[in-house]
């Protein structure tokens, strides 16, 4: 018989997991409390309970027009890296082609790489090509940026998907389009989705690129935020803070319901 | 006379040497007409722009061959001393978060399955939250009358109100909470692997649960370790929004300094030297890093 974990090292672990799980999430916490202040300051804990700050972001313009632009982006972002990323993970997973390690590593590669150099030499490439930053160069960006999350689900699911669909389809007479069509694509979808939903997350969230890329008329949710930090934080932030959390936990939810998070962590 | 006979089979399964070849090649013609947005994107969005960078880092005001930019930051002290913080604090953020996630990835594993995905959605939630939304929830917390500090002092560690902004302490704390994520998701992944048998036979041979935990399951769990604080290390390096919130503009780290020459004071020369200083470095410890990964996926 094995003996059991002695009782002091479980409540030890208990206490260690609960006092982690305060400090990663106690950020998040504050934020939706200082969002409900009723205090012109920011304070945690709050004093007092008012939505006064949500209706201020609803009026602001500053606010409006950077989400506005964050949703604008992010949707497009989503359909530009879900479509590219679907071909490129078709393609890692039947490794046909030649180099196929080589195309693996340059599709994964904005994944490793930091995005701070890589948004820098965007911004500066950008500069010398076309002049002044655009909403194309923001879109392109994160597009980069959110690929290798569509890549990698994806894969996933191509992983454990079944080789030999395909090749009854061919013998059955399938031509090549329709069996990307109707027997490749179809066993794609649920990480297709779940890579669509990070794509969206990721594009939404990304503050890197968005911050090297901004210019006067060309700022996201994060960016907004980012500048209200650095200048005049008031409890407005927080509120759109806790809104940009509430649309994290939604993706979450789909993405869990869609492929399983704890498949796409690897555990 | 032979072949006559066979051309006459009914339904033959057998497809002619050319018919394979062609079809071999028309499948690569597929993959790579499937493929080639992705490698269009990713050459002109993304090696590009890298290429023009390490160029600019190089080239001198009239357009030749120069070293000067790298020797101006690599011969300054000021420079040298970002680089040193920026060493440093990575370093001690690495550790703690391999200190933290190891554990908590170890009771992940241990716990029941129900259990275990609330554990990760709880994990992930930050993850996957915005950089600047948390180091904003940090921001509330660490500043003057902000709850840390409050508590430190009404608890008597303190002899007065104090705030923790602007301090490596800050940079700190907030870097662990945003990068322990990724170093408890690499450890998670491998320890779940671990066969849970050879615990329970160093368990039945004597070992306490601490010696089974340092002498199995640690060890095991290497590879994970390791690949987590690469990643934390690499990604620490090179983030400046949650160092320049909290750290303030006393306290710069290298990325912070690439942002402020490109942005600021528009050296884009200046810039892209010290991107390619921090790419070198970066690279030298992702070497490592890509072999291991390499190696457990291949």
């Amino acid at each position: 018989m094995v003996r059991a974990v002695p009782s002091t090292v479980r409540i030890t672990a208990f206490l260690f997991v609960v006092l982690t799980l305060v400090f990663v999430l106690a950020p998040l916490v504050v934020v939706a409390g200082v969002s409900v202040s009723e205090s012109q300051f920011i304070a945690f804990p709050p004093t007092g309970f008012s939505l006064r700050w949500y209706s201020a972001i609803l009026t602001s313009g500053a606010y409006l027009g950077a989400a506005w632009t964050s949703l604008k982006l992010a949707v497009l972002v989503t359909i530009c890296a879900t479509i590219i990323g679907a071909g490129a993970a078709i393609t890692l997973h039947r490794r046909r082609l030649p180099g196929a390690a080589l195309l693996a590593g340059l599709f994964l590669s904005p994944l490793i790489l930091p995005t701070i150099i890589f948004a820098i030499g965007l911004l500066m490439l950008w500069s010398a090509t076309f002049g002044p930053v655009s909403f194309t160069a923001l879109w392109i960006g994160h597009t980069v940026v959110a690929l290798p999350y569509v890549v990698r689900t994806t894969l996933a699911v191509l992983a454990e998907s079944d080789p030999f669909l395909e090749e009854a389809a061919a013998t059955m007479g399938a031509r090549r389009w329709q069996r990307l069509v109707f027997v490749v694509l179809p066993q794609c979808l649920p990480g297709l989705a779940a890579g669509a939903f990070f794509a969206f997350n990721i594009s939404f969230d990304e503050a890197v690129v968005a911050l090297f890329l901004r210019t006067p008329d060309l700022v996201t949710l994060p960016i907004q935020i980012y500048n209200q930090l650095e200048f005049s934080p008031d409890p407005s932030v927080a509120a759109v803070s806790t809104l940009m959390i509430g649309v994290t936990i939604l993706l979450i939810v789909v993405i869990d319901r869609l492929l399983g998070i704890q498949r796409f962590t690897g555990a | 006379m032979s072949s006559s006979t066979d051309n006459g089979v009914v339904g033959t399964p057998t497809l002619p040497p050319q018919g394979v070849s062609t079809r071999v090649l028309g499948g690569i013609a597929e993959d790579a007409t499937l493929s080639a947005p992705g490698v269009f994107l990713i050459v002109l969005a993304f090696i590009l722009p890298i290429g023009q960078m390490l160029l600019l880092s190089i080239e001198n005001a009239g357009g030749g061959l120069t070293s000067e930019h790298f020797t101006r930051f690599l011969g300054d002290s000021y420079y040298l001393g970002i680089v040193w913080r920026t060493l440093r604090l990575s370093l001690l953020i690495t550790v703690i978060a391999a200190a933290i996630g190891f554990p908590l990835a170890y009771v992940m594993a241990h716990v029941g399955p129900r259990l275990r995905l609330w554990l990760i959605v709880l994990v992930i939630l930050p993850l996957m939250t915005s950089v600047v939304v948390r180091t904003f929830g940090w921001m509330v917390l660490l500043g003057r009358g902000g709850l840390v500090p409050f508590t430190l002092w009404k608890l008597g560690f303190v002899n007065r109100n104090f705030t923790l902004m602007q301090t490596e302490s800050a940079i700190v704390i907030g870097m662990v909470q945003v990068l322990l994520p990724f170093m408890t998701l690499s450890v998670l992944g491998v320890v779940m692997k671990i066969d849970r048998r050879l615990e329970e036979a160093a368990r039945t041979m004597g070992a306490s649960f601490l010696a089974t935990l340092r002498t199995v399951v640690l060890p095991l769990a290497m590879p994970g370790i390791v690949a987590g604080s690469l990643l934390v290390f690499t990604l620490s390096v090179s983030s400046f929004i949650t160092p320049s919130l909290l750290g303030g503009v006393r306290l710069p780290v290298v990325a912070g300094s690439i942002y402020e020459a490109a942005t600021k004071t528009l050296e884009w020369n200046f810039a892209a030297a010290q991107s390619v200083i921090l790419l070198i470095g970066v690279f030298l410890v992702l070497l490592p890093y890509l072999k291991l990964t390499g190696r457990r996926h291949g």
